[in-house]
């Protein structure tokens, strides 16, 4: 009846005062990181977290994953997920390297139709959920096998795509206009994709059927459209970061990208996007990334982690403790309120 | 102690409670009296306290002042434990059964012993939900799943467990949301044999009818305060509505005024298998309320779902403005004009996370935002007229669904439609749930809008509804439209077509 007068306030502030902590957190992070992960070796030179060379590292290093958790942004605002998108990553880099060396197709000929590619397997995700109305959890854990089987099967697990020409590998190991080429690129997509998400109908039918499907339909959305659109783009995007990640390496093989959807999902959940949908924003993915990002290079920056030869187990240690507190911490003024609203009757 | 008082005490009774909700005064120090054998009545707009007060006497909240008195013991607050334990039960408006189990299961659930390593006596069980169901006069197998049970049978068995608790009091907070006219009349009598058994039973509904036919005392709440304790002898349906809202409530319904135009929608022969409908023909024109009456399950959501394009047609045809019309998917039909308030607003008609903004919005993105671009200003606009026009109670245009009343929600899912400028325009259940108030304001919203020229389909189960605003009242039965009256028809008739009876009404 005269339930809830509390949270008129709004849940936008919220979401806004969420990525400011983060934000908050990230420049924390990045200081300690800075203060403890630079040294300078014999020789007198600065090395570790402090050098430009490492910070391009870092962002070169973060575009791929960057690139998955924005292609997820709008999956799980529509309260869908996508488990697959690591595993077409590896696909995509696979196909691209057999169209190119054994195709015998150009590099922008290869690169093309590697996107299509990428976009009939978001397809594929897209047709068995909305048509045979499965859930996303399950139809993209069955493609996550199925696409990394095909690019195992492809190659028989031994092929690797190397010796790409220079102009290629530009994308992924030069530096344009300052910075690493694909940060341009990864910049491009993620104001494409705020702007889809924030700027148009798009992105406000994404949260309307995260929120509630049902309300959707009943408001005349085209929900199906809708949903099947958010996959087809995450494969698009997917394929994207295979040619990044191809680019990046000098080679493609199939266990490219593995286990970078956890990555990616643990990035946009960090960033504050409701895994049950409807709340969540670009912004705050972006934040995600970062931090993922800071935390991984600066711990392998740190000298007692170097001593240790602990990077690999201090940072997934590290991201599932910051996702938890960030998970928590979400919750903290709800607990708090109530709490407080308990002990003040008495 | 009260063992002096010269009447016989009460099963239960309130005094001076009070309770506040984060600087929201919900009760402010209400008393209330029920006797044993008493069928007593609790009336009062949405916001009056009824549901606050509910929550205190089933121990769900705890009054922050004033005392209870159950039983003879005398407390300062109950806990749902100890309500269950003094003979308290309550029958919600949507029964809470666990769906996957059988009724025998449900009622050993609240009413066997709980206990680790007990094992289970299936026969004794069975038996046991046999007789309690007999009790109520229901014919439901106790080895069927609560699933398959309708609405009106699962409150059968909330009352069956309630009286196996052996309650002494029962409170049943608008029972008669979502049943027919011939389950309500099962309940009633249900009702009346509790009443009969000594059972004191607090009664809460927005019909009025319902309470002068089943009540023996009511109790009007206005602003979190009792503005009396009445017998229903003393009392009239005018001077209750007065009561309640502080006003005279003039005129119930507002008179027709319209001269229906061309006929806008057409149906011949319209049926789809999926959802049970077939051979329904009827037309609607210009400027006219067609009601849509009927008992639940006879069809009348199912109608709207075709001509929304949920649940498409398989045969007949449909015209709309003269044109052929066979929607697919909703948005078909948006696109051509057609627009459905539907009945869950809390599922369907408001999307309750989002901003009212938001959801006003969400029909006309094309036409509001063009190329897909959101326009902030437009959207404001378009929600701070509707706000107004409608005279919606909300803190702004961003304030989120979920934050409003049933009425004011029912409003703005009414604004998103009107917001399309339709055609023909779908009401199921417009008044559902809503307080007296804001239901005169949705019907005289709704008679302006046929005033204006639209074509209105209005489906309803409150009889008194469909009989003072239909200008002609179809009335559904197993799927099919079979009768349509004139507005104004009496109530016997359309009860007669709906139940089947084709023996015209008593002359008399």
């Amino acid at each position: 009846m005269n339930a809830s007068g509390s949270h008129s306030a709004g849940w936008k502030s919220v979401v806004l005062r969420y990525e400011t902590l983060l934000f908050v957190v990230l420049v924390a992070e990045w200081f300690f990181f800075y203060h403890y992960g630079t040294t300078t070796n014999r020789r007198g030179t600065v090395v570790g977290f402090g050098t430009l060379d490492r910070q391009f590292d870092i962002l070169r290093h973060s575009c791929e994953i960057g690139l998955l958790a924005l292609a997820l942004t709008p999956v799980i605002l529509t309260a869908g997920i996508d488990l697959s998108v690591g595993s077409l990553l590896g696909l995509c880099a696979i196909l691209f390297g057999k169209l190119w060396h054994d195709g015998g197709l150009s590099i922008p000929a290869a690169a093309a139709l590697t996107l299509v590619a990428g976009a009939l397997g978001g397809g594929l995700n897209a047709t068995l959920i909305t048509r045979l109305r499965l859930p996303p959890l399950i139809v993209t854990l069955g493609t996550y096998s199925l696409f990394r089987g095909l690019a195992e099967a492809i190659t028989h697990g031994a092929v690797t795509y190397t010796d790409f020409p220079a102009g290629f590998l530009f994308f992924g190991q030069e530096r344009w206009l300052g910075l690493p080429t694909q940060a341009w690129l990864f910049a491009l997509v993620a104001a494409a994709i705020w702007l889809l998400v924030h700027r148009t109908t798009w992105g406000r039918a994404f949260r309307t059927i995260g929120f509630s499907p049902e309300g959707a339909r009943y408001a005349g959305l085209p929900v199906e459209r809708r949903v099947a659109q958010v996959y087809v783009l995450a494969g698009l995007i997917a394929a994207l970061a295979a040619l990044i990640y191809t680019a990046r390496l000098g080679q493609a093989k199939a266990d490219a990208g593995t286990g970078y959807e956890l990555f990616a999902i643990t990035a946009v959940v960090l960033g504050g996007t409701s895994i049950f949908g409807g709340r969540g924003s670009v912004t705050g993915t972006l934040l995600g990334v970062a931090a993922i990002a800071v935390l991984k290079n600066g711990l392998a920056c740190l000298p007692v982690v170097i001593r240790l030869n602990a990077a690999e187990e201090m940072s997934g240690l590290l991201t599932g403790a910051l996702l938890l507190l960030a998970l928590t911490g979400s919750v903290l003024p709800k607990l708090w309120s109530s709490f407080r609203s308990r002990h003040r009757r008495t | 102690m009260a063992a002096a008082s010269p009447t016989p005490s009460p099963l239960l009774s309130l005094r001076r409670a009070a309770k506040s909700y984060g600087g929201v005064r919900a009760l402010r120090g209400v008393d209330f009296d029920l006797r044993a054998g008493e069928v007593h009545a609790l009336l009062g707009e949405n916001g009056a306290g009824k549901s606050t007060l509910i929550k205190i006497i089933t121990g769900a909240h705890r009054p922050d002042a004033g005392e209870i008195t159950v039983a003879g013991r005398t407390l300062d607050g109950l806990t749902p434990a100890l309500a269950q334990q003094l003979g308290i039960a309550c029958i919600y408006q949507s029964p809470a059964l666990f769906p996957d189990l059988t009724v025998a299961e449900n009622i050993g659930l609240r009413l066997e012993p709980a206990g680790a390593m007990r094992r289970v006596d299936w026969g004794a069980r069975h038996r046991r939900a046999a007789q309690l169901l007999q009790q109520v006069g229901a014919s439901i197998a106790p080895a069927a799943e609560v699933r398959t049970l309708s609405m009106p049978e699962q409150q059968l068995v909330e009352i069956a467990c309630a009286i196996g608790a052996g309650a002494r009091i029962v409170v049943m907070d608008e029972p008669t949301a979502s049943l027919t006219q011939r389950e309500q009349e099962r309940l009633f009598t249900v009702v009346r044999e509790l009443r009969a058994a000594g059972v004191g039973v607090i009664y809460i509904s927005h019909r009025l009818e319902e309470i002068f036919a089943l009540a023996d005392r009511v109790t009007v709440l206005r602003d979190g305060q009792s503005v009396g304790t009445h017998g229903l002898n003393e009392v009239t349906e005018a001077g209750l509505i007065k009561l309640m809202v502080g006003r005279e409530v003039a005129q119930i319904y507002p008179p027709a005024e319209s001269a229906p135009g061309e006929p806008v929608l057409t149906l011949r022969g319209v049926g789809c298998a999926a959802s049970g409908v077939h051979g329904v023909s009827f037309e609607v024109r210009a400027g006219e309320i067609f009601g849509v009456a009927g008992l639940v399950g006879a069809g009348r959501t199912e109608l709207a779902r075709i001509l929304f394009g949920l649940t498409p047609a398989d045969a007949g045809e449909i015209t709309l403005n003269r044109e052929r019309l066979a929607p697919r998917s909703p948005p078909e039909a948006v696109a051509r004009g057609i627009a459905y308030v539907p009945e869950d607003r809390r599922r369907h008609g408001v999307v309750l996370e989002m901003p009212i903004a938001q959801n006003m919005t969400m029909a006309v993105h094309r036409r509001l935002f063009p190329g897909g671009w959101l326009r902030g200003a437009a959207e404001q606009g378009l929600a701070r007229d509707f706000i107004r026009d409608l005279a919606i109670k909300t803190a702004g245009p961003d304030a989120p669904g979920g934050s409003l009343s049933g009425g004011n929600q029912q409003k703005v899912s009414l604004a998103r439609w009107l917001a399309t400028q339709p055609r023909l325009l779908i009401l199921d259940e417009p008044t559902q749930g809503v307080d007296v108030g804001a239901k005169s304001e949705i019907h005289r919203i709704i008679r302006q809008l046929a005033k204006d020229g639209l074509a209105v389909i209005m489906i309803s189960s409150d009889l008194p509804e469909v009989l003072g605003m239909s200008d002609r009242i179809g009335v559904m039965r197993g799927g099919t439209l079979t009768a349509v009256l004139p507005g104004g028809s009496p109530a016997a008739a359309v009860m007669a077509a709906a139940l089947g009876q084709n023996e015209r009404p008593d002359p008399a």
